[in-house]
């Protein structure tokens, strides 16, 4: 966390407001679910409360880590619903799946592209020294992170970085862009200063 | 069990929603992201159950189904764990030795008891805002009272001998952002520079560039997390900061701070 940061950007003791925002409005604020004139209203309040704040913020960091809502009613697969999906989903491969797998072979895929390198993508290619990493929790990040920036791939077998990666940490230096080539599930990576 | 409306026309029971496994395993994961002791976890644990089933479930009955109750529940659950905290160690009064030393002492201990930060860091702090003037040797030598006091919600307040030891530093270490990074390379007297000026900055932000600012390098969130806070696509958002990033640049250029 950015001490030096947040501390000049928290609001002071002595301002802390008495009325605090409700619970359900820091929740549709954390789904981006609010209308413009109630945001202004909200981002006004969550800059000078240090509790609606924390709230928000710790709401948003177990959203991004559960990504699924918990499940009240039945289990899922004991709904007709997933049923009827599972037949589909047979009947679709049985029947489309050689034509598939042809396509496949004939046409492989290959996406590049070239993203603005952001914390994200630093602190994963920061994380170890190997140029070549697999199937793993590294490998995860970077496709989540990929996926996240609007990259549309199955799946990745493993990622090859060109040369070793050292951040810059020079606000004034120059920024990085990351080129990507993924083909044949594999993510070829290369760091280059912003022209 | 009387039933509630609580989404869409759905029904739902507040006390099935208690009992679902995955319910209690997300408290049960805030309270150990919160605190490091079992006794602490167990009883906000506890706590949060309790505040949940108080008043025949009043709290998850203020549900209106504005928002995914999944994510409702986080907001809740945290709120909770927040006010465990105030009941778990009271109001928080700072030691009447402290607050004899004067607005700068409470001002120590508030940060290093309370917020954790080092004493190093309070002394940068103290300076920013204008409450200490003496050197460093000096502050370290008049902390010796606010070091001797109690501070339960830090145990190892009493524990920091050497300035430069303090186990908080690498808490709160960061490089993860480029305004952190270049503070972190400052000597001390351009280091408070350095703060007044993002802080001057900062305040004259509109309001979605500072939360943005705030949650992105501040408190580490992803930028799309901090991005549909404001309204923004991810990358119209990357472009903002890139655009708040250079009033930063800026505003630290003209106040004839660059990096070393």
């Amino acid at each position: 966390m950015g001490k030096w940061i947040n501390k000049s950007m928290a609001p002071a003791v002595s301002e802390q407001p008495d009325n605090h925002l409700a619970i359900e409005d820091i929740a549709r604020l954390a789904e981006g679910s609010v209308d413009i004139a109630q945001r202004d209203e909200f981002l006004h309040h969550l800059n000078r409360c240090q509790r609606c704040y924390e709230i928000l913020q710790e709401t948003l960091k177990d959203i991004s880590a559960a990504g699924s809502l918990p499940k009240i009613s039945n289990p899922w697969w004991k709904t007709k619903t997933f049923y009827a999906l599972a037949a589909s989903i047979f009947l679709v491969i049985i029947i489309g799946g050689r034509l598939v797998f042809e396509h496949g072979n004939q046409h492989p895929r290959i996406i590049t592209a070239t993203l603005d390198m952001d914390q994200e993508l630093k602190d994963i290619l920061l994380e170890g020294d190997t140029l070549r990493w697999e199937k793993g929790p590294r490998l995860n990040r970077l496709a989540a992170a990929l996926h996240k920036k609007g990259l549309l791939f199955k799946d990745l077998k493993a990622a090859v970085l060109a040369k070793p990666y050292y951040q810059k940490k020079s606000l004034f230096g120059p920024g990085e862009v990351l080129h990507i080539r993924i083909e044949n599930g594999v993510a070829y990576l290369e760091v280059e200063e912003k022209k | 069990m009387e039933k509630s409306e609580l989404l869409n026309g759905n029904i739902m029971d507040p006390a099935e929603i208690l009992a679902s496994r995955d319910i209690l395993e997300k408290i049960e994961a805030v309270c150990r992201r919160h605190f490091s002791g079992d006794n602490d976890r167990d009883e906000c644990y506890i706590f949060i159950l309790d505040s949940l089933k108080a008043d025949n479930f009043k709290r998850l009955r203020a549900f209106k189904g504005k928002s995914k109750l999944s994510t409702y529940l986080y907001s809740l659950i945290n709120s909770l764990v927040i006010d465990f905290r105030r009941k778990r160690y009271g109001r928080r009064r700072i030691p009447a030795v402290v607050s004899k030393l004067g607005e700068w002492a409470e001002a120590v201990y508030r940060l290093v008891c309370w917020q954790k930060f080092s004493f190093d860091d309070a002394y940068d702090f103290l300076r920013v805002d204008g409450l200490y003037q003496s050197n460093y040797d000096r502050f370290m030598q008049e902390i010796e009272t606010i070091r001797n006091e109690p501070c339960r919600e830090n145990p190892t307040f009493k524990s920091i001998d050497e300035p430069g030891s303090d186990y908080m530093q690498n808490v709160n270490d960061s490089d993860a952002n480029p305004l952190e990074s270049l503070i972190q390379t400052l000597d001390r007297e351009k280091r408070i520079e350095a703060f007044r000026v993002i802080r001057a900055t900062t305040a004259a932000l509109p309001e979605p560039d500072r939360i943005l600012v705030r949650l992105v390098f501040g408190s580490d969130q992803p930028l799309s997390a901090a991005a549909k806070i404001i309204d923004l696509s991810a990358s119209a958002a990357r472009k903002r900061l890139q655009a708040i990033l250079v009033k930063y640049r800026e505003s630290l250029l003209s106040a004839g701070i660059r990096e070393p």
